[in-house]
Parts: C-alpha cells; structure tokens; sequence
C-alpha cells in the first residue's frame, strides 16, 4: 500500500450534515476505515524518495569498487561493517577491500523494508540499513544459499 | 455536565482507558524497538518516528483485528448459539432471528423506530445486520492492515539477516503472519467461550453481564 492513494481528502463522507442514527454509524466507520488505512500507508510514506537515496548509495558503492578507490568504498561501508571487515583481515579496511576483488556494475532493482534495503546491480546482491548519516552498505559482495542467508564477501 | 459524565461512564471511561493503553504501548514498544535496532546496528528511533512505523501499527493492527474478530462472532454467533443457564444467552427456544414481532419491525415498528427499522425493504434488511456488518469490516481493515504493516516488519528483519524480502501473497502464507494471527484469535475465544459458561454458575452483583446473585443457575438471559 503506498501513502500516494491515502490522502486526508479521500474521506469525503466525514464532512456530511445529514442527521440520524445509519448516517452517523457510516460515518463511523468511514472514519475507521480511513484511520486504519492511513495507519498501513504512513510506514510507506515518502517510499520513492527512500528508494533513490538506498540506489545512490549503493551506486556509490558500486562505482567505487569499480575504480578501485577502496576509501571511497569503505566510506559507504556501515561502521560495524568496517569494523567487521578490518577485524577478520587483520588489517585497515582500504587494504582489505583493495586486495578484494568485489564485484560491481550498474544498479537494478532497490526494495526498500523500514530501515533495510536489498539492492541488486549487474553482478551483486547488496544490503543497505539506514543510519542518522543516511544510507550504508551492510553486506556486498554476496551469493544466495536457498533458504538460507546469502553468504556474503563482506559483511557476511 | 455530571449528568453527561454519568450517562455515558461506559464510552468514556473505556476511551479514556484504550487512549492510556495506547499511549503505554507507545512508549513500551519504542524501548523495545530500539533496544533490538541497537543489537541488529540499526539506528534509534524516536517516539512521533516510532508511532509511525510499522512495527507500532502491525502490533496495535493485530490486537485490534482480534477483538473485533471477536466481538462480531460473538454477536453473530449468539443469534444461533445459545447457552442454557448464561446471561450471556437467549432462552434456548429462541434460536434464529426471530419473528417480527419479537424484533419490532414490519408493521411492529413504534414511533420511536430506528428510521431504517421503519423504512422496509433492503435498509431494513442491512439495518437489521449492521452491528454485525460494522464489526466484520473493522475486523477485515485491521486484519489487511497487518497484513501490510506486519509485511514491512517481517521484509526489515529477513534483509537485516541478508535473506530476500518475501511480496504480500508470500507474508499471508507464511508461519509470521499466521502466528502472529491465532495466538490473538485462541486468546479471545477462550475468552469469550468460558465467560459464558462461567457466567452460569458464578455472579457479580451489579453487573449486567451476569445474572441477580439469587438466581437460579439454570435461568437463561436475565442480567442483573
């Protein structure tokens, strides 16, 4: 359900003057319906926005791995990524992802869940969380496993 | 004003009561949202962000579809299920709609007839269902509604586990969505099956939901 179909001015019905016990009980339940529909849309507010930023990050990403520039690629890294990534090399991030071989490419399709987001390229799987900077990159470099989750380069 | 206050205690107090509750669960739940954001490195949120995402409206959605699930069954439910000796139910000879007379509608309507009970036809015929009809429509949105918000939750935690976010038809099907479902729906019936039944054999005095202290436990519908 998207926020763009729930606006204040699609309950129509709330403004009527006609009196009487079955026009008041409709209202009611308009009132109802459209509460528990602007309930379902709020979290779905603003979502093409939020889409596009989640796709520039991970774009970013992308192209710096692409170009080799592994500071540009660690500065889209979320920070227990970087973390993580320096702690399992033994060595600064831009030295570990410089000696990777990650793949990169053009984004394709962004899904966008609360503060998470999977976001396909050419040749990668990447998923995204949303801090107080904006996007950061959580995973790359990944593979699926079936059911399982997918197994992941960095940030696996 | 006194008198305002006095004849509407049941509206206002419950209101009043559910806004509190509502109010409680906000707070509550973003204690409990951003301890777990703080153990997955996810970000903070505050509480107007909170009371606008979707884990507060897929917990306030599936509470709400459950108890208008059960008010609805309840009421529709009593028209052909009856309990021998629960206030709770009509004599057991009275199982069905019953005639018009009993339900004063027809040529039975008074003066002080609804408008739609007066008017025949088919506003009769949804006015004669419309506390049923209100009931099963709230119950359906909000049910839709966890649906919904319950799908942005479950897809937030399957990519934070770097697994693929599911589409709608794939959540309803799924052991989240249905769990989260009749834990609400096996709580209410039970709720509803043994206050019936217990309001046979047990009283409390002044309430309408059960019968005059003195009463036989075999007398059907009588509140006191």
């Amino acid at each position: 359900m998207s926020a763009r179909g729930v606006k204040g001015d699609s309950c129509p019905g709330l403004t009527g003057t006609r009196k009487g016990n079955h026009w008041g009980m409709f209202r009611k339940t308009l009132a109802t319906a459209c509460g528990l529909a602007l309930l379902s849309g709020a979290a779905a507010c603003s979502a093409d926005q939020r889409e596009s930023a989640a796709s520039a990050a991970a774009s970013a990403f992308s192209d710096a791995i692409a170009s080799g520039d592994a500071a540009a690629a660690c500065a889209a890294l979320a920070p227990e990524t970087v973390e993580a990534v320096a702690a399992s090399e033994g060595e600064s991030c831009e030295a570990s992802l410089g000696a990777q071989e990650l793949p990169s490419g053009a984004v394709g399709e962004v899904q966008v869940w609360g503060d998470r987001a999977q976001v396909r390229t050419d040749e990668d799987v990447l998923f995204l969380v949303e801090l107080e900077d904006g996007w950061k990159v959580v995973a790359a470099g990944c593979e699926p496993q079936g059911d399982r989750p997918y197994l992941c380069e960095v940030g696996g | 004003m006194k008198r305002f206050l006095r004849d509407n205690g049941l509206s206002l107090g419950f209101g009043l009561m559910f806004l509190a509750a509502l109010v409680g669960q906000a707070f509550a739940g973003q204690s409990d949202f951003n301890h777990r954001q703080l153990a997955q490195g996810g970000r903070e949120l505050s509480l107007l962000q909170y009371v606008t995402s979707s884990d507060f409206a897929v917990n306030v959605a599936e509470n709400w579809q459950s108890e208008y699930l059960q008010f609805f069954l309840y009421v529709f439910a009593t028209v052909w299920l009856v309990q021998r000796g629960s206030p709770e139910s009509k004599p057991v000879d009275e199982v069905g709609l019953e005639s018009d007379e009993e339900q004063r509608v027809g040529r039975h309507t008074t003066e002080e007839s609804p408008e739609w009970a007066k008017a025949g036809g088919w506003r009769t015929g949804v006015f004669s269902r419309s506390l049923g009809i209100v009931m099963a429509v709230i119950f359906l949105l909000s049910w839709f509604a966890q649906s919904v918000s319950g799908l942005s939750v479950y897809n937030a935690e399957q990519i934070a586990e770097l697994q693929d976010p599911v589409t709608w038809g794939g959540y309803v099907v799924s052991g989240e969505f249905w769990n989260r479902t009749l834990q609400n729906w096996q709580s209410e019936l039970l709720a509803v099956g043994s206050l019936a039944v217990l309001s046979v054999y047990l009283r409390q005095r002044g309430s309408p939901e059960s019968k005059p202290v003195g009463t036989s436990h075999e007398t059907t519908e009588t509140s006191g």
